[in-house]
């Protein structure tokens, strides 16, 4: 075979200056907006959090000068649009007060478990790496914040025969469509569950396909799996220990249907609000809120959290 | 020819760099505990023991659990299956059921006119220990025919 001539490289360098200069004109432009309002943290967990998570989940991006060069720039764009979207540490008052906690607790275990920051990043910026040590300092942090110990009781007091004779009738609508059911009152239960980050208590129920699922280890979980969680809130631990279920707070769906949901990796979501149980979201967009947490922690798990696992 | 290759190696490499193996779930069915006939009443997390509860019942249960009195009913069954709790793998900051620690039934029948027998049953699970204290039986079985039923939708 004949090895191409000197005239052949000289071509190809050419075209290849090019095309890198013809992508940096339209590389495109990574801004900092003006920050609205700063997360506020104790010293340690702000250091922490400004190193690792700051350049792509704030708008104070320090970048360095190869972050901003094409192709990578295009990259990093990408990244710190989908960051900013998910939280921004400069418009933090942007979430109401249980978000930000609940965010709190979304952060520590996506760096607990190595998602975030992302590897890409940490192989570019190695001083975003959160050391174990740290990780503890940001553990000790949101054991600190108010739902961890919310106790919830006041509106229990003598009514819960009315209120549940009067909402068997309902069957409210989510914005996706999913209606609610209470059919999930004869499924059996996969699992039961303490939550501190908002302070709750949940019972998890699964359909005939669900358990089934579970029990021949079957993954992804078939078309037609259907699981239920019940969320109360905690009424304040008595003298032996025992923490006993509060306020209903609501009801989630998840419904697996690989064509129809497939935006959403296979699962329908929905939330039922209250006794009242008004379906959750302005939009139906809500289901991005929902997937963005069991994509980023559960994808090995099919993109289910509350399932029995050793 | 040699830089093309070595542009597709390191391609190759960011790409693989990139990639995470995640290692598949052992699911645990063995944590599953099924009540024919019976359907939950509540859940009841205990800090001091560390463990995590279902209490189901029959209808005559359901009944009483939903009696602001409590008053108890013949042909009440209760089961109460409790697990030792585990941090969930997925999400620091909560626990859910474990290995099953214990599964107490309890079964109310007529005594005469005005009284009730109970039938209280103690069965160990997979976490019970040998050296575990075995529950006093009068304590559990006053501590499940208390137990008002959570509020459900």
């Amino acid at each position: 075979m004949k090895k191409p001539g000197l005239t052949f490289y000289k071509i190809s360098a050419v075209i290849s200056i090019l095309m890198f200069m013809g992508l940096q004109i339209v590389s495109p432009a990574i801004e900092n907006p003006q920050v609205t309002s700063k997360i506020l943290l104790p010293i340690q967990v702000k250091q922490i959090l400004e190193r690792a998570c700051s350049d792509c989940h704030s708008n104070e991006s320090q970048l360095k000068w190869y972050d901003r060069l094409a192709p990578a720039s295009f990259l990093v764009a990408d990244d710190i649009n989908e960051a900013r979207s998910r939280f921004n540490l400069s418009q933090w008052d942007h979430n109401p007060p249980a978000v930000q906690e609940l965010l709190l607790w979304e952060i520590v275990n996506a760096i607990e478990q190595g998602k975030m920051p992302l590897k890409r990043y940490q192989q570019m910026h190695k001083r975003s790496k959160v050391s174990q040590s740290e990780l503890v300092i940001l553990k000790q942090y949101v054991n600190t914040l108010p739902g961890r110990h919310k106790v919830d009781t006041a509106k229990l007091i003598g009514e819960p025969l009315r209120v549940q004779k009067g909402l068997n009738k309902r069957n409210p609508v989510s914005l996706n469509g999913i209606v609610y059911s209470s059919d999930y009152k004869n499924w059996k239960i996969i699992s039961v569950t303490d939550k501190f980050d908002g302070g709750s208590m949940r019972i998890v129920y699964g359909n005939e396909i669900m358990v089934k699922a579970i029990k021949e280890g079957e993954l992804p979980f078939p078309d037609g799996a259907r699981i239920v969680k019940l969320v109360w809130g905690k009424q304040r631990q008595d003298k032996d220990g025992n923490v006993l279920p509060g306020n209903f707070q609501n009801a989630q769906f998840m419904i697996k249907d690989s064509k129809k949901y497939r935006a959403t990796e296979g699962w329908g979501f929905a939330k039922f609000d209250g006794l009242a149980l008004k379906p959750a979201g302005k939009s139906v967009l809500f289901e991005q809120t929902c997937i963005n947490c069991h994509r980023l922690l559960t994808s090995q798990n099919d993109f289910v959290f509350n399932i029995p696992v050793k | 020819m040699t830089s093309n290759i070595s542009l597709y190696t390191l391609l190759l490499a960011f790409v693989i760099s990139s990639c995470t193996y995640e290692k598949a779930p052992e699911f645990a069915p063995e944590y599953l505990y099924n009540v024919p006939g019976e359907t939950v009443i509540k859940s009841i997390i205990n800090n001091k023991t560390r463990t995590i509860a279902l209490i189901y019942g029959n209808d005559q249960a359901q009944q009483t659990a939903r009696d602001p009195l409590l008053r108890p009913v013949a042909g009440a069954h209760y089961t109460l299956v409790t697990w030792k709790q585990k941090a969930m793998p997925q999400w620091y900051g909560t626990n859910m059921n474990g290995r099953i620690y214990s599964v107490e039934t309890l079964k109310i029948s007529q005594r005469n006119k005005t009284g009730f027998a109970f039938n209280y049953e103690f069965r160990p699970g997979q976490s019970y220990l040998p050296s575990d204290r075995r529950p006093e039986k009068g304590h559990r079985i006053h501590f499940i025919t208390a137990q008002h039923a959570a509020i459900f939708p």
